[in-house]
């Protein structure tokens, strides 16, 4: 895979067979998924969802030292308002001096319709880079400049030579795909194109360099791997997945979330690529080893024990460290399972629902079989093979519902009407329809809170008794407001509106 | 005029439709435009207006024609009709609303042949072109009620005079609009008037759909509202008044003088009701006599807003709390017109605590318009400082008032930071409770 040197990345219905309507069980969907027949898209019923654009800013409003330019009409990537705080405040984790979240909006309007958007985006660059002076401006180009024909990356060019910052042109038309993860690919593009470069490291030398401090360096790097976190994880899971790299004798770089551009350099010397989500990192990997050679482990997610064990054992065996992977492993489980034992008479046989991205509710469904819960139904934004290796941790889930939809909760308000579980575990937004159905509701990710690795598993168990200690807010809810859909819904299939074409 | 905007605290024309849509009881919005617009906006509108969220229909619930590529090329409008269709069938609504996004603009679908398509239904459904490239949110508002005004409300219906009704308060962008609004019924019914604020508590669509009864509209707006009244106007030949939103006692009792005289009331029985309500208010604020004096509460502001809170603000801060306002910036895109209107707000205060007026987009001005408010220190030794400061603002101000070492509260747009519920900050009932936010933030740590 190359496809560094187009302007943007194919879609992911094109690069890999990326379905987003499906409804039926797990076996048959992964059955429908090697056959390469997944492929389907529309609905004579929809709802918004999140667009390739949207999903873009989940990553590049992490970047220190960043300024983002939504190149659009004046409403594109309002949505990073509800992001100040959060932005904020994990990039100062990294940096108490980090700056906030700064954007601006290239404003296009309608005489911008005809004539085009570049001497608006050319002002936006200008006064970017003198007011806030950062390190990066990335420009993610909304639907209107697409279509357009705004020619952004000779904008750029054209810039690049006069600015400071680094510009990045992030290609993301929200119309361009239903598969909204593209928005991945098309940030890692950008990165790729505009970013990663190698290191000077003479020019970095500080001090006059000896040949023994180059080989600490170098020994050093040899164990490093760089881990690349995802927008929906929070620092304590950092911590956890850093803790137990350090346990078998590696070193842990953090990309691309509130990494500044000089972290995408050092990240060159590394000795490996790691995947935490299949969903979000392939494009970059793979072209990481094409472009630089750094070999990478693509496989699970490290949420629940099987999958950790599973992520840290295929990071061991390209450093040759299983063995002492295998003691870690063995011990964490031990005291795992201790730990997990008062929860256990609260969560037995408890029937969850699961509702998010297809690789994190996959992931996710393993700690609620540790806990002796039983998964009942999985909807995943999309599905593609990235989320098969999550399945070799779970029991008899061939018959599982599953429903691939991105949002489109009337699909889930109908089912989980249908299966009656006793809790929800779901993805952000939406909560004021699922809170009606009067279910306790677990976020399936939040920033704030640990979900990865061995604490993660205890701290999931610890929250979902307590959520299901009391589950009074949205009862009230469901008793005082209705959800919107006719009594006839609820009669009918819930995959009725997906389309065969 | 036209430029980017440096952080804007507005969304586009799409997103002011969907927040005045999401404010309608059972009014469902049928978006026609790409897939993320309804999502990103909402998310907008939910975090900015104090977690409004998506009440009954909204957030991803929000149906949504999510065109592509395809629809781009060979045209949307068969996918809108399936939509509408599928839309119908699904959801529980009284009125159902198709409100458009760029690329359906763009490629110029005939929104009004495909509703043709559905003249016989028995639900309503009406459309209106909102492209977020013609205008923000607060002209989305406009756009929509516009629409709504020509294409729902009945016509020929015979004029009362006791009806009212009110418009300028933007649901979502003023994040207040619920309680605020409920507070000037309150005080218009108690001259004997009937109100139709349609986003207002108990109010149904019927209120919407009667409103050609009113015999007059009254816009708590300079600048909001204005466009809709005028399409009201022309369409039911309702007249309309324009008054400034009103924060606390002494702007309250001008507005509802000047309301009573436009509709030709009697003037003494609305004095009346203006003594009643100043007695009532200023038994809570005679409470605060004691520790506004023991402490010194009074400040130095700077107030940062949209066209309706920054001046009514700064005159609440200056001519009641007696504070002495330096500083405040306008946020939104203004014509000539409209920012000349805006100005005249600052004028005729009893305090004469006049501020210096801007107006700007931009975020990052803020802080360059304070050496024009005070004479920044020379390292003099003895500096006459601009302090004490309070910053009323937006979430955006944070990071300032940090640097400073200020209080801020916020009350514009985006309010991400506070939870909003019933609050109001317009009329009595409001400056109390500005009063109190305010001070409050003063004494937390007593």
């Amino acid at each position: 895979m190359n496809y560094i040197t187009l302007k943007s990345p194919p879609v992911r219905e094109e690069r890999l067979g990326t379905g987003v309507a499906f409804g039926g069980t797990a076996g048959e969907l992964r059955c429908a998924q090697r056959e390469g027949c997944i492929n389907r898209a529309s609905r004579a019923f929809s709802q918004t969802q999140g667009c390739q654009f949207t999903l873009s800013l989940g990553i590049i409003n992490s970047l220190r030292n960043a300024v983002i330019i939504m190149h659009g009409p004046i409403g594109c990537g309002s949505c990073s308002i509800g992001a100040v705080g959060a932005s904020q405040s994990f990039k100062r984790m990294r940096d108490p001096n980090a700056e906030g979240l700064i954007w601006l909006n290239t404003n296009l309007n309608e005489a911008d319709v005809i004539a085009g958007g570049e001497n608006k985006l050319k002002e936006a660059i200008r006064y970017a880079d003198k007011e806030f002076r950062p390190e990066t401006i990335c420009v993610p180009i909304s639907c209107v400049p697409s279509l357009i024909g705004d020619d952004v990356d000779a904008v750029v060019a054209e810039l690049q030579a006069e600015t400071a910052a680094v510009l990045i042109p992030i290609h993301c038309a929200g119309f361009k795909t239903k598969a909204m993860a593209t928005a991945y690919d098309d940030v890692y593009h950008g990165v790729l194109r505009h970013l990663v470069k190698k290191p000077n490291l003479r020019e970095d030398q500080r001090t006059v360099s000896d040949d023994l401090s180059d080989l600490r360096r170098k020994y050093r790097d040899s164990r490093t791997v760089n881990l690349l976190n995802v927008g929906s994880m929070s620092r304590q899971d950092e911590a956890e997945l850093e803790r137990l790299l350090n346990a078998i004798g590696l070193n842990a770089r953090w990309l691309p979330c509130y990494s500044s551009a000089e972290d995408f350099r050092y990240a060159l010397l590394s000795a490996l690529n790691v995947s935490i989500c299949g969903t979000h990192d392939d494009y970059f990997i793979e072209h990481l080893k094409v472009l630089y050679g750094i070999p990478y482990v693509i496989d699970t997610m490290p949420i629940g024990r099987k999958n950790t064990a599973r992520w840290l054992l295929k990071i061991a065996e390209h450093f040759d460290l299983q063995d002492r992977a295998q003691q870690l492993i063995d011990a964490e489980s031990r005291e795992l399972d201790e730990a997990l034992a008062q929860f256990r008479p609260y969560l037995k046989d408890k029937r969850v629902f699961l509702g998010g991205g297809e690789i994190r509710v996959v992931a996710t469904a393993e700690i609620l079989q540790d806990l002796g819960m039983k998964v009942i139904g999985f909807k995943g934004h999309h599905y593609d093979r990235f989320a098969e290796p999550l399945f070799e941790s779970l029991e008899d889930v061939d018959d599982v519902l599953f429903n691939v939809a991105t949002q489109q909760p009337f699909e889930q308000i109908n089912l989980v009407n249908r299966l009656k579980p006793d809790l929800y575990i779901g993805h952000t937004g939406g909560g004021n329809l699922s809170a009606k159905q009067g279910l306790p509701l677990l976020p399936l990710f939040g920033p704030t809170y640990n979900y990865m690795g061995y604490s993660g598993v205890f701290e999931v168990a610890r929250r979902i008794r307590r959520i299901l200690a009391n589950g009074q807010f949205n009862k009230k809810i469901a008793r005082h407001c209705p959800l919107p859909y006719k009594a006839s819904w609820y009669e009918q299939d819930p995959f009725h509106y997906i389309k065969e074409a | 005029m036209n430029k980017f905007v440096d952080r804007p605290r507005f969304s586009c024309a799409l997103g002011g439709a969907l927040f005045t849509l999401r404010a309608l009881a059972r009014a469902i919005p049928i978006i026609h435009a790409s897939a993320g617009c309804g999502y990103n906006l909402y998310t907008t509108g939910n975090a900015g207006a104090g977690y409004l969220g998506g009440g009954y229909c909204g957030g991803t619930g929000w149906s949504s024609s999510n065109v592509v590529e395809r629809e781009i090329v060979f045209g949307g409008t068969d996918r809108l009709s399936e939509q509408i269709r599928s839309t119908l069938e699904l959801i529980d609504g009284d009125l159902f609303v198709v409100v458009t996004g760029c690329m359906v603009e763009m490629i110029g679908d005939d929104i009004s042949a495909v509703l043709d398509e559905f003249a016989g239904e028995e639900v309503p459904i009406v459309a209106v072109s909102t492209p977020s490239f013609k205008g923000n949110s607060y002209d989305g508002y406009d756009m929509l009620l516009g629409g709504l005004f020509s294409d729902y409300v009945r016509q020929g219906v015979e004029k009362r005079a006791d009806v009212v009704n009110l418009l300028g308060l933007v649901p979502g962008q003023d994040a207040f609009y619920k309680g605020n609004l409920g507070e000037i019924k309150r005080l218009l019914e108690r001259l004997g008037l009937r109100v139709n604020t349609f986003f207002g508590e108990g109010e149904t669509l019927e209120n919407l759909k009667n409103s050609s009864e009113a015999s007059l509209n009254i816009v708590l707006s300079d600048v909001y509202g204005v466009k809709a009244a005028d399409v009201f106007e022309k369409t039911h030949g309702t007249p309309y008044i324009s008054l400034p939103l009103p924060v606390g006692a002494a702007q309250t009792s001008q507005f509802l003088l000047e309301a009573a005289d436009a509709l030709r009331l009697s003037r003494e029985a609305a004095e009346r009701v203006v003594a009643d309500e100043e007695a009532r208010y200023y038994d809570y604020i005679e409470r605060i006599a004691d520790i506004y004096n023991d402490v010194d509460l009074q400040r130095y502001a700077v107030v940062v807003g949209d066209a309706n809170y920054a001046p009514a603000i700064s005159r609440f801060v200056a001519d009641e709390l007696g504070w002495l306002p330096r500083l405040t910036v306008v946020t939104d895109e203004l014509d000539g017109e409209e920012t000349r209107r805006i100005e005249k707000r600052f004028t005729g205060w009893e305090s004469d605590a006049y501020p210096l007026v801007k107006f700007d987009t931009d975020t990052s001005s803020i802080q360059r318009y304070f050496q024009d408010a005070w004479e920044p220190s020379g390292n003099e030794r003895y500096y006459d400082s601009f302090s004490p400061l309070f910053l009323i603002g937006s979430v955006f101000e944070r990071d300032l008032a940090a640097k400073l070492g200020v209080p801020l509260l916020t009350v514009s747009f985006p309010v991400t930071n506070r939870i909003v519920l019933n609050q109001s900050y317009a009329g009595y009932k409001g400056g109390l409770g500005l009063a109190s936010d305010l001070l409050s933030t003063l004494i937390a740590g007593r």
